[in-house]
């Protein structure tokens, strides 16, 4: 039977343990031996499975540090991020997306000289990616791929209405959804409060109408323009011609659901519901393509999602952190990093333009050619609070959404105008 | 011979007598203080203390990761002038008074039913209270599909029973989108009114009921003159909570619509969420999160006078 002198020896002993390595950190002696990075659970589940069980043990074995992964739930990272800032704890390392390294610039380490190595190792960077990651001329942010959303579409319901190859133009994709709408087929854009799918193809087809949100100034709305108003025009008519009423409700999972479902020929998403297809629903995977945003009478644009890892400030061990980002943006890592996710992200780096990922499977070429006309939400203004407010607000979302539901242009425009104006504090 | 009260209390130490720990914990006073004290560190720690920060937060211009700045009411002011903070006011108004009505009437059917004799009572009364029991995040989930307009149970149901031609959109319709909501509101909520107004109607007594049909009265009327005014404090009481609890509400509403379409079922605390998390605004967040405030506080206030005089 155990004493209760022997217990009390056994419990101090036990709490000496545990906080030995807390006390010796606190007096600067202790070696680091654990990083964690926080990102949002990837889609591709061999991109998560391949840092867990293959990079970190790796890494571990090199320099005796472990390295964790916590893993979010999609659409959760902005919150565990804004937590983290806010008690200053918890990973050392955190994913980012959007604008986010600008919303949390504060609490984000300075990575130029990481980012600067990287890209003159693989080829320098494209140039659009530093409009989110690049705060204040200090990379706040690695990127390694970005999440394209462009449109996913039913190679063979389209051959069914005679149009072989993805339309061009946003007039000729209105003109095949037409026909596929009266084949039972109708079309399934998100023009609900979701995260992702809505914006994805809403602010490409205002820019593509040559309409703007606000100038780079960050200061000059520009949302009142007779290009809005032909971008809402056309936003009307294709969801009146071509959609039903249920995706104005619609959150990021419906048009996945739709689509696999076959209720919808065309929408737009990341690869997510092509790479769902194939493991799942293989008939389906085999008819399923990927094409372009079309063009406006302004040109073609999409939506820039750059996935990239910080790091934050107050981290015990700085220089521990950024060794570990170094070591994992080397080729050696990366390149079999990426070639794990199956081209879901398409990276930032001209080195890997033409990387055997894209080889396995053309389908997902889109994503990569995408990146050359991909732009920020609240493109071309300034990133920052103000962008984020707008997307938070669904400004842009809500002016299409109540213009399909019948709302007049003028009248969609006004309040979208008066919104803006209340975020950008513009006269 | 009268019989006074009888004191569990020690009395007070004889001056000059050591306090031992044990004579100090027999002392009523120190010991049911020392009973309520972790019930009030608790209530500190977790409702107080953010409930001040709150409207610490609420009069700064704080936005995540960055020093506060004070504006006083600034905040305040930007929202009276913004149009979607009044769609949201009216949107979170609807849905709390017809969720409330719904569920004090659907809850109070559902307690006189129970409170019946049948065979399989105990049985009922179980799967009565499951929509109360399954965690919302679930339920909410199984809600997803039912009203799915594609796969939607309901739909199929009107579309083969030769109701209607074509499904509805249950969540795309901005009117039928905040219908949809009050529905599963009530569907999870009225097991709470039931269940609590069971409890208050096995309180009254048969004699009461019999004493009634003696002199004649109807049915409707012993609800009248007999049910409802005994369980009346029961019945104030849990629709104060279930109204407080109502205007909280956020699990539901952000899985199945997130505030959409344009905005018709956006409610304080999914506003909130959206401005303070994904905008970063932290004190305009706490703004919209407390201009429930006052309706609440006039609710509460109201409802506790009026329960004190009866």
């Amino acid at each position: 039977m155990t004493t209760r002198r022997e217990f009390l020896t056994v419990s101090l002993a036990a709490t000496s343990a545990a906080l030995a390595p807390r006390l010796a950190g606190a007096a600067g002696k202790a070696t680091t031996k654990t990083l964690t990075t926080v990102r949002e659970s990837s889609f591709i589940k061999a991109f998560d499975d391949f840092f867990v069980k293959t990079l970190a043990p790796e890494y571990e074995k090199l320099t005796g540090i472990k390295v964790g992964y916590e893993a979010v739930s999609v659409g959760g990272m902005l919150t565990r991020l804004t937590t983290m800032a806010e008690t200053k704890s918890g990973p050392e390392i955190t994913g980012t997306g959007l604008n986010w390294p600008y919303l949390f610039d504060n609490v984000l380490v300075d990575v130029s000289d990481v980012a600067g190595e990287v890209g003159k190792k693989l080829g320098g960077w494209h140039e659009i990616v530093q409009d989110v990651v690049v705060v204040n001329k200090k990379w706040k942010a690695i990127p390694w791929g970005n999440i394209g959303q462009l449109e996913v579409y039913r190679t063979d319901w389209f051959k069914e209405v005679g149009v072989t190859k993805f339309p061009e133009t946003w007039e000729d994709l209105l003109a095949a959804g037409r026909l596929l709408k009266k084949k039972g087929h109708p079309f399934g854009f998100e023009i609900g409060h979701g995260f992702g799918d809505n914006h994805g193809w809403m602010y490409p087809l205002l820019w593509s109408y040559g309409g703007r949100e606000v100038d780079k100034d960050g200061k000059t709305v520009l949302i009142d323009s007779s290009e809005t108003a032909k971008a809402v025009d056309f936003c009307r008519k294709f969801y009146q011609e071509t959609m039903f009423e249920d995706v104005l409700g619609w959150t990021d999972v419906n048009n996945n659901k739709a689509f696999l479902g076959e209720q919808i020929s065309c929408t737009n998403n990341a690869s997510s519901i092509l790479v769902v297809a194939k493991r799942d629903f293989p008939e389906i995977g085999k008819v399923t393509d990927h094409a372009l945003n079309p063009q406006g009478p302004k040109g073609r644009y999409h939506l820039l999602n750059a996935q990239s890892l910080a790091l934050l400030s107050y981290a015990p061990d700085q220089a521990a952190a950024k060794a570990f980002l170094r070591w994992l943006y080397d080729d050696k890592q990366m390149s079999r990093w990426l070639a794990a996710g199956d081209a879901y992200y398409a990276p930032f780096l001209h080195g890997y333009d033409n990387h055997p990922m894209w080889q396995p499977e053309p389908r997902y070429m889109p994503f990569k050619e995408s990146l050359k006309t991909s732009r920020p939400h609240t493109w071309p203004g300034p990133q920052g609070t103000a962008a984020s407010e707008s997307v938070a607000k669904y400004v842009l979302v809500d002016m299409f959404a109540k213009a399909c539901r019948g709302d007049s242009t003028k009248d969609v425009i006004a309040t979208a105008a008066a919104q803006l104006k209340q975020i950008y504090k513009a006269k | 011979m009268a019989v006074g009260p009888v004191t569990i209390a020690r009395p007070a130490p004889v001056e000059g007598r050591p306090v031992t720990l044990r004579g100090l914990l027999e002392r009523e006073g120190v010991f049911s203080w020392l009973m309520l004290a972790p019930g009030i560190l608790f209530l500190l720690a977790f409702v107080a203390y953010p409930f001040f920060y709150g409207i610490y937060l609420s009069l700064l211009e704080r936005r995540v990761a960055t020093p506060g700045i004070f504006v006083g009411l600034a905040n305040f002011r930007t929202l009276a002038h913004d149009a979607v903070f009044w769609q949201v006011t009216g949107n979170t108004f609807k849905y709390v008074a017809l969720t409330t009505v719904f569920k004090l009437t659907g809850g109070l059917g559902m307690a006189l039913v129970m409170n019946q004799h049948f065979r399989g009572k105990n049985l009922v009364r179980a799967a009565l209270l499951l929509p109360f029991i399954v965690p919302t995040a679930l339920s909410t989930v199984a809600w997803m599909w039912i009203l799915d307009p594609t796969f939607s149970i309901v739909n199929w149901l009107l579309v083969h029973g030769g109701v209607i031609t074509s499904g509805y959109s249950w969540l795309g319709n901005a009117s039928l989108a905040m219908w949809s909501l009050i529905v599963v509101n009530t569907w999870r909520g009225m097991p709470f009114y039931g269940i609590t107004l069971l409890a208050g109607l096995q309180t009254i007594s048969p004699d009461l009921y019999e004493a009634a049909a003696i002199d004649g009265a109807t049915t409707a009327q012993r609800f009248l003159y007999v049910t409802l005014p005994v369980i009346k404090p029961v019945l104030i009481i849990v629709t104060m909570f279930s109204v407080i609890f109502t205007f909280g509400d956020f699990q539901l509403i952000y899985a199945l619509t997130h505030g959409g379409p344009a905005n018709a079922t956006h409610v304080f605390s999914t506003w909130a969420f959206d401005i303070g998390m994904s905008a970063g605004l932290l004190g305009m967040g706490a703004a919209v999160a407390l201009a429930m405030l006052p309706a609440l506080a006039v609710l509460i206030v109201g409802l506790t006078i009026y329960l004190r005089r009866e």
